[in-house]
């Protein structure tokens, strides 16, 4: 009798296992978005309820999914405040994101090219760049059905300044004042001592990355905050006047949803001459990177901006309608460097360039890029090691071959270990770790937690120390506080720690270089702008303040060529592996045309960012 | 003593568990006596290598070989290179050409690539089809083009004035026998993220977990018997203290606390034994709830009330008149400790706040990289399921010694 129960009982889970299964399996069917079983354009389609209460159903194909964006419920529709976390309508990757706040210029990394977007293509300096002009497009026009004028140019750069938002950080340096005459901007550069103007190329900068926003609404904000500077960056913007094709449309915890405005004035012939295609821009709130992903391999996501490791392999093994930029590794077009900065205010490090650079030659780079990158890096025999990111724009910026000589691919263990003996760096005591006045020299690697590509980079960081014989242990603080030390000038608590320096914009790689050794940077309290290792060099900082002001191509090449020989000697820090800016993984199963290397020469910015944006207007239909 | 032992090993179940558990422990031992080297040395580059027999394509170029002609040969090359899958996404892509395919054999390779490569041209997008697809039919194309190679691979090499001369042309039917291979390397559970032999790390990774949970379990066992002794053969004032002290720490769940304490230590202080000795401190309380409860119903027992009036220290009774009665209990208890302590030590490194990670491999840890390396979204099962696998072994032969001494010792299960 017992058995028997025990065989009905063990029959019962078989089924409902079974059962479980198939369920399962319908579930994602269901939740799947699939496009083929729609009936009337709704099935299949997301119901979400706007702020009227009325539920509406976004139809699969009107709609562009995101992922890999937004991570919390949006707080803020305020272009000027700084309360941000809105990454579909206020944030910048390669690029302003042009969905709802437009900027004067959009930003091709590819070409590294300003195209008009509020203005003409017609902005130009004056001889010795102290003023830039350009115009505002007379078909320009906010969502009130206001043109856009030049004097809402300069009321955003005039509030900005006044109540300290990011323009006062990133352009009040820079810019002195702007002058608005009906369509005309003129904007005038801050002058040094010398007369000339401190630099040309934040001022493009401003161009491509500093949204508008229109004076008669920043008149109602600051009004009805009493003009309280705190209160106005902390205004959620609920009532704004946006001039992008897109507005919002539903926010809450789950998703933020942007839907297109049918009066855009971009329709007209002197932008687009047509809407962007999807209706809705939709971004569900995922847990983190593997719910996105599985949501991306599901169809559920059509622009995935997360890392991927092993993109290929979705393609390659599972054989899902997914691709990337280029359909060969690194698949994605890399624009920055994540690098390990030694931290200057540890003597053994500052008082030593040979154990700075044979720390760097020992480390195995092509083990961080298969492993951290999972190969979608050029590596450092590819693309050489310089201050420049791998784009050719960059890369003929200065002469490779004068400075061959000072190159190291890694992974040099002896060639290391040569180094730090003539430098005198040796084991005198015979523990098999190398003393530096007498003091071991043990040493931190250093990323926050949890950001398991950079950790692994750490740990091969570390393992470079210990087959050299300097100790190197890894340390992986959580985020927040990993930022607050990072970013004190006189930390001491770690030695070796990970910072990306800016990827592309009309200022780099000027600003980038600057990051790695200019001495603006020193000293400053809560740094996030760049230097953070705190490197002293005083004829690199003169050469960098010279750049900006150089016109002749050739002497800014050998400029560049000049701090790169700097860098590469001296290794004020040392970039592991090259990385896009922004990951660009597309699922092709309800929308196909996305950017890709085909010569229509728009970037993979996920269909937002500058020029990328011009992606939406080229979407199609698949079938 | 000897007798209970021989008691114990009659109980089925607690046989079956020490087997599993003996043979973990001795694989343990004898596996890196067999396999030695560092288990955290990272020999791939790159991420989760599948498990199998690697073969060093350098020095098989460089092995003798035979020739072997085999009938299969050429079908199975024709296979690895056009599937059917293939040869269908080919019938549909000249349809979507305009291109008449009657009277074409799928099966006919020749017929089918001769067709192809009169009609592909990689720059012609088909209207509506999707770049993926596009990028398909481009590598199809390759490997088309690899079919039509020649039957020949030629190994060459660079002259003193840099030209390059043929060394030596392999035919398509050479083969070399493995054994002729200076470098054959068996990974029979593949490679982590880190590319490190999942196998050799698994071993070690077992034999710290193990180490966790028994100084886990020790510590618990002797706070949790410590105070349940005194609390229950003192009772009074002392009673009331010790079980106020264990009733906070038991309403507060045990994990909560351990995440505190492992999040509020900090990374550099969490070493493996740091790990066990917190997850001990935070588990004790239920072994002092039940040895207190034991101790009360022995307290009174007449050979105790005799120690007491024979004048014998409080420390002598209660090691001598007290415990040996609970010490059945009590081992059993250890034995849950050290299988719990395992489990949450599992659990800490699976929300990163484990071991420190370059110094020692343990289940958790390699359980953690493998989730944060999606190793269970890009279907790399080898980093992950043998490791559950062997906690689950762990707990499961534990439970089962601990059901089995269970049999022997408490009266109301005996037969």
């Amino acid at each position: 009798m017992k058995k028997l129960f025990a065989l009905l009982l063990a029959f019962v889970m078989m089924f409902s296992l079974v059962a479980c299964g198939d369920s399962g399996n319908s579930g994602t069917g269901e939740g799947g978005n699939d496009v083929a079983g729609n009936d009337g354009g709704n099935a299949g389609g997301e119901v979400v309820a706007p702020a009227d209460g009325e539920e509406v159903v976004l139809p699969r194909n009107e709609t562009l999914y995101f992922a890999g964006q937004q991570w919390g419920a949006v707080n803020s529709w305020n272009p000027i405040g700084t309360n941000q976390n809105n990454s579909m309508a206020i944030a910048g990757g390669v690029g302003w994101r042009e969905t709802m706040f437009e900027t004067l210029y959009m930003w091709n990394a590819l070409d590294g090219k300003l195209y008009g977007l509020l203005a003409n293509d017609d902005y130009a300096w004056n001889d010795d760049m102290t003023v830039l002009t350009c115009t505002i497009k007379d078909a320009a026009k906010w969502s009130d059905g206001t043109a856009v004028t030049a004097a809402d140019v300069k009321r955003t750069f005039d509030i900005g300044i006044e109540i300290g938002n990011g323009v006062a950080g990133s352009y009040g340096a820079y810019i002195d004042s702007i002058e608005a005459d009906g369509n005309k901007v003129t904007i005038n550069a801050k002058l040094n001592d010398a007369g000339q103007p401190v630099n040309p190329l934040k001022i493009l900068d401003f161009l491509v990355l500093q949204p508008m926003a229109q004076a008669a609404w920043i008149d109602t904000c600051v009004e009805r905050n009493n003009g309280d500077a705190t209160a106005i960056l902390n205004d959620p913007g609920d009532d704004v006047v946006w001039s992008g094709p897109y507005t919002k449309y539903f926010a809450d915890d789950q998703k933020v949803i942007l839907v297109r405005d049918d009066n855009y004035w971009g329709q007209d012939a002197s932008l687009w001459g047509k809407l962007p295609v999807p209706k809705y821009l939709a971004h569900n709130i995922y847990a983190d990177n593997a719910a996105g992903e599985v949501a991306l391999k599901a169809g559920e996501v059509d622009v995935c901006q997360q890392f991927i490791g092993n993109v290929q392999n979705l393609w390659l093994e599972d054989g899902l309608p997914i691709s990337t930029f280029y359909d060969e590794a690194p698949y994605g077009l890399c624009l920055t460097m994540p690098t390990a900065w030694f931290n200057m205010n540890i003597p053994a490090i500052a008082d030593n360039a040979a154990l700075r650079r044979a720390i760097a030659m020992a480390v195995d780079y092509d083990s961080i890029i298969a492993n951290a990158m999972t190969n979608q890096s050029p590596s450092f025999a590819d693309v050489p090691r310089s201050l420049m990111n791998p784009t050719a724009g960059e890369q003929a910026l200065y002469n490779q071959s004068e400075v061959a000589d000072l190159q190291f691919t890694g992974n040099d263990i002896e060639g290391a270990k040569a180094l730090l003996d003539s430098a005198g760096i040796v084991d005198s005591d015979g523990d098999g770790w190398r003393e530096y006045n007498g003091e071991k020299i043990s040493l931190n690697a250093v990323c926050p937690n949890g950001w398991s590509d950079w950790q692994a980079s750490m740990e091969i960081v570390a393992a470079a120390g210990q087959n050299i014989g300097v100790e190197i242990t890894t340390l992986y603080p959580e985020a927040d506080i990993y930022n607050t030390v990072f970013t004190d000038p006189n930390q001491t608590e770690y030695a070796i720690f990970m910072w990306s320096p800016d990827a592309s914009t009309p200022s780099n790689p000027w600003t980038r270089v600057n990051q790695f050794m200019g001495m603006d940077y020193v000293g400053i309290q809560n740094n996030w702008s760049g230097n953070w290792g705190q490197y002293k060099n005083a004829d690199a900082d003169a050469l960098i303040k010279q750049i900006p002001l150089t016109t002749d191509e050739a002497e800014v090449r050998r400029l560049y060529t000049e701090l790169t020989k700097i860098y590469l000697t001296e290794v004020p820090s040392f970039s592991l592996m090259y990385r896009p800016s922004m990951f660009h993984t597309v699922n092709e199963t309800v929308w196909t045309n996305f950017p890709a290397d085909d010569g229509r020469n728009i970037p993979p910015a996920d269909c937002t960012d500058g020029y990328g944006i011009a992606a939406l207007y080229d979407l199609q239909l698949v079938g | 003593m000897l007798n209970t032992i021989k008691q114990v090993f009659h109980s089925p179940k607690f046989v079956v568990g020490f087997a599993i558990f003996v043979a973990i422990l001795l694989t343990m031992i004898i596996y890196p006596l067999f396999c030695p080297g560092n288990p955290l040395e990272q020999i791939g580059v790159g991420t989760f290598a599948a498990p199998g027999t690697y073969v060093s394509l350098y020095d098989a170029t460089k092995s003798p070989t035979e020739t072997l002609r085999l009938p299969d040969a050429a079908d199975n090359r024709i296979e690895a290179s056009l599937s059917k899958e293939d040869r269908v996404e080919m019938v549909e892509w000249f349809g979507a050409m305009g291109i008449s395919v009657e009277g074409l054999d799928i099966e006919d390779t020749d017929a089918m690539v001769d067709l192809w490569n009169a009609n592909y041209d990689p720059s012609v997008r088909p209207a509506g089809m999707t770049s993926a697809k596009i990028n398909y039919y481009k590598r199809l194309d390759n490997s088309i083009k690899e079919l039509n190679a020649s039957d020949t691979v030629i190994i060459a090499d660079y002259d003193e004035e840099g030209n390059l001369v043929t060394t030596k042309t392999i035919a398509d039917t050479d083969y070399v026998n493995t054994k002729e291979i200076a470098n054959v390397k068996t990974l029979p559970l593949g490679t982590d993220n880190f590319g490190r032999d999942v196998l050799k790390e698994l071993v070690s990774a077992t034999g710290t977990s193990i180490k966790i949970g028994l100084i886990a379990g020790i510590v618990a066992t002797v706070i949790g018997l410590t105070l349940g002794l005194l609390a229950g053969y003192l009772g009074g004032i002392t009673d009331d203290i010790i079980m106020f002290v264990t009733n906070i720490f038991t309403v507060i769940p045990s994990f909560v606390l351990l995440i505190l304490i492992t999040y509020s230590l900090g990374q550099e202080q969490r070493g493996a034994a740091v790990v066990a000795i917190v997850i001990g401190f935070t588990s004790w309380t239920w072994t002092a709830r039940s040895v207190r409860s034991q101790v009360i119903s022995l307290r009174n027992r007449d050979h105790v009330n005799l120690s007491k009036l024979s004048g014998h220290s409080l420390v002598r009774i209660v090691l001598l008149d007290i415990l040996p009665y609970i010490a059945s209990y009590v081992v059993m208890a250890f034995i849950l400790q050290v299988s719990s302590g395992i489990l949450a030590e599992a659990q800490l490194s699976l929300l990163g706040l484990g071991p420190k990670t370059t110094q020692v491999p343990t289940l958790g840890l390699m359980m953690n990289w493998a989730m944060l390396y999606s190793a269970h979204t890009n279907g790399s099962w080898w980093a992950y399921f043998p490791v559950i696998l062997v906690i689950t072994l762990i707990s499961f032969s534990l439970n089962l010694m601990n059901t089995g001494l269970d049999q022997v010792f408490n009266p109301t299960l005996r037969d």
